[in-house]
């Protein structure tokens, strides 16, 4: 009787317990591994996800970002933004931008590190020098190029000096100019990082490849073609993404070198959204503005976003 | 007839060995014209920044007389010497060296503590998180800073150095996740399992032998991290005011205003201000140009 009471109570408990403690055990693990993500994850949720998720709200509100007062004012900031002439501006800068700031650096990157890779002394060297500019604070280079294209400057004392004086210009103080020369110390800065990529894919690709081509008699632009180009797929992929990511984020070499101006004309998305709720006191009209440049970023990011979650 | 075919190969060979010295010193003087190309560029590349040294130390008569690129006729340091004081510099270099020494290790060392739960544990919704993660690297500032601007105002952190740390950290995260994560999943699991079968807690697996052998992957995330930091514009420029608590972005942004038509003394602040920057990249440039390409490059 007691034999079969103890079977029975180990019959029935015996499983319990185990089932039990393999349940501890897995949740054991769980908890710490909570436990390690925990304060990057707090500090994560608290100063980015939360604030995101904040400016969505605050951008159906009239808020001036200091009294008590926000009023609800459903899409009124939306449809302001359709019709307000700067955002027009600002929208046509950041494509400008977009355009410019992808494919000249791209390119450039690309010829570079075929150049550097080719077969030369000092490489190292000359490599560090083409990525210097992308170490600089880009308040800094902005300063710097805002100095060369003074009126009495540098850039225009060159013209000058190889017969294209004719070409001399206010080249930050006009308005149909000054984006565009904007854009072209953050080609200086952003050829480095394509630069980079390339050398080490250009690096990754065995020599045997090359000579086997060249065996076969293939002639140089065929192996550039055929060999060069088809093995740089990850990196231009990489590339692409990370520069078009980037686009978004202009505000630097603007405020530095323009401020916005001539008359809001170098105004983009950015700096536009930090002058209304910094200087003009409409944070509500300003945050609907960073929630359009948001979703543009997130949606052009996710294919990138994705990839990289996969490989995580 | 043997003599013959004795003959030949050596005469082959000798023809083929002039031929691939020919071809070597070939080979060599069009690397050494490359190399002469190459510099050329590189010169023109760094031009913009070779014109600021050759303006800074010309006096303000020598450059209104001879312009930016011609040599200098004596050599000054005054423009630096009225740079340093108007510039305040030394004041941001140490607000800018304060945030980035305490910024930098606290994010790395949480940073590795969450990439370590992604890569090599067991961590709920780890597909959701790793994916909220990421997003962060394609979302621009602009959509957090009037919630963090009011945030640290209610506590009084604004016009703070202090007030920095928190959005700075949460700002890096995502970079320093995709690095780290990465780098930290290519440990083979055996070792971490091994430690973890001889009682190490999980604590002692992540210091004694994950953080060690992944020290590269580390230093370079930490000095990228460093220069992204010092370098950080929009936080700054909302967050802080007062002359004193400027960082190094700032105190450009403000010395530039007041220098505008002063060239030489506008040439020598810049170069002061990037003078620290420069320097790290000059010693660490090793470690940068690896480490870029580690994170995007995985495979």
């Amino acid at each position: 009787m007691t034999a079969t009471i103890k079977a029975e109570r180990v019959g029935v408990s015996g499983p319990r317990v185990r089932h039990g403690r393999r349940k501890a055990r897995n949740l054991r693990p769980m908890a710490t591994s909570l436990a390690f993500a925990a304060p990057a994850l707090l500090v994560y949720a608290a100063f980015l996800v939360y604030p995101a998720i904040y400016s969505i709200r605050l951008s159906f509100t009239n808020w001036d970002g200091l009294s008590p007062i926000k009023k609800f004012v459903g899409w009124g900031n939306y449809t302001k933004l359709l019709h307000d002439p700067v955002v027009h501006t600002a929208v046509r800068n950041n494509l400008i931008w977009a355009l410019v700031t992808v494919i000249v650096p791209i390119a450039l990157g690309l010829g570079l590190a075929i150049a550097v890779n080719s077969r030369i002394y000092l490489r190292p060297l000359i490599r560090t020098i083409f990525y210097t500019p992308a170490v600089l604070p880009l308040v800094g280079v902005g300063t710097i190029w805002g100095w060369l294209f003074e009126p009495t400057g540098i850039v225009n004392a060159l013209l000058s000096h190889i017969g294209l004086g004719s070409l001399q210009h206010a080249w930050l103080g006009d308005s149909t100019t000054a984006i565009w020369a904007i854009t072209v110390p953050a080609c200086w800065v952003r050829a480095g990082f394509p630069m980079l990529l390339y050398l080490a894919a250009l690096q990754g690709i065995p020599n045997d490849y090359y000579e086997s081509a060249r065996i076969d008699g293939a002639s140089r632009w065929q192996q550039f073609r055929y060999i060069t180009l088809p093995s740089l797929k990850g990196a231009h992929a990489i590339v692409f993404a990370l520069a078009l990511i980037d686009t978004a984020r202009v505000f630097d070499l603007v405020i530095a070198m323009t401020n916005g101006g001539p008359g809001n004309s170098t105004q983009v998305m950015g700096t536009w959204m930090y002058f209304n709720v910094f200087q003009s006191y409409n944070a509500g009209y300003g945050t609907a503005i960073a929630v359009v440049i948001t979703i543009v970023a997130a949606v052009v990011g996710i294919p990138y976003v994705r990839s990289q979650a996969k490989e995580l | 007839m043997t003599a013959i075919i004795a003959a030949a190969p050596p005469d082959v060979s000798r023809e083929d060995s002039s031929r691939q010295a020919m071809r070597g010193r070939r080979i060599r003087r069009r690397a050494f014209v490359g190399t002469i190309v190459m510099l050329v560029l590189a010169l023109l590349w760094a031009m913009p920044l070779l014109a600021l040294l050759l303006t800074g130390v010309k006096s303000v008569s020598d450059f209104d007389a001879h312009g930016a690129l011609s040599v200098p006729q004596s050599f000054t340091l005054s423009n630096f010497r009225s740079a340093w004081g108007v510039g305040q510099f030394g004041t941001a270099f140490i607000n800018s060296g304060l945030i980035t020494a305490v910024k930098v290790p606290i994010g790395v060392l949480i940073t590795s503590l969450l990439s370590y739960a992604l890569a090599k544990m067991r961590l709920p919704f780890r597909r959701t998180i790793t994916f909220a993660l990421l997003m962060g690297l394609t979302i621009p500032i602009f959509i957090a800073i009037v919630p963090i601007f009011t945030m640290l105002r209610s506590v009084h952190l604004t016009d703070n150095l202090w007030g920095l740390l928190l959005p700075y950290l949460a700002f890096g995260i995502p970079f320093e996740v995709l690095v780290l994560a990465s780098f930290f999943r290519r440990v083979p699991q055996e070792i971490i399992e091994a430690a973890r079968i001889d009682g190490a807690s999980e604590l002692r697996v992540f210091f004694s032998v994950l953080l060690p052998l992944s020290l590269p992957a580390i230093v370079t995330v930490a000095i990228l991290d460093a220069v992204a930091t010092w370098n950080e514009l929009v936080i700054a420029l909302i967050i802080l005011n007062s002359p004193s608590h400027r960082t190094v972005p700032l105190s450009l942004l403000n010395f530039q205003g007041q220098f505008s038509t002063n060239f030489s003394g506008l040439a020598a602040g810049i170069l002061i201000a990037l003078l620290p920057i420069l320097l790290v990249y000059a010693l660490l440039q090793k470690w940068i140009v690896s480490g870029l390409t580690a994170g995007a490059l995985k495979d």
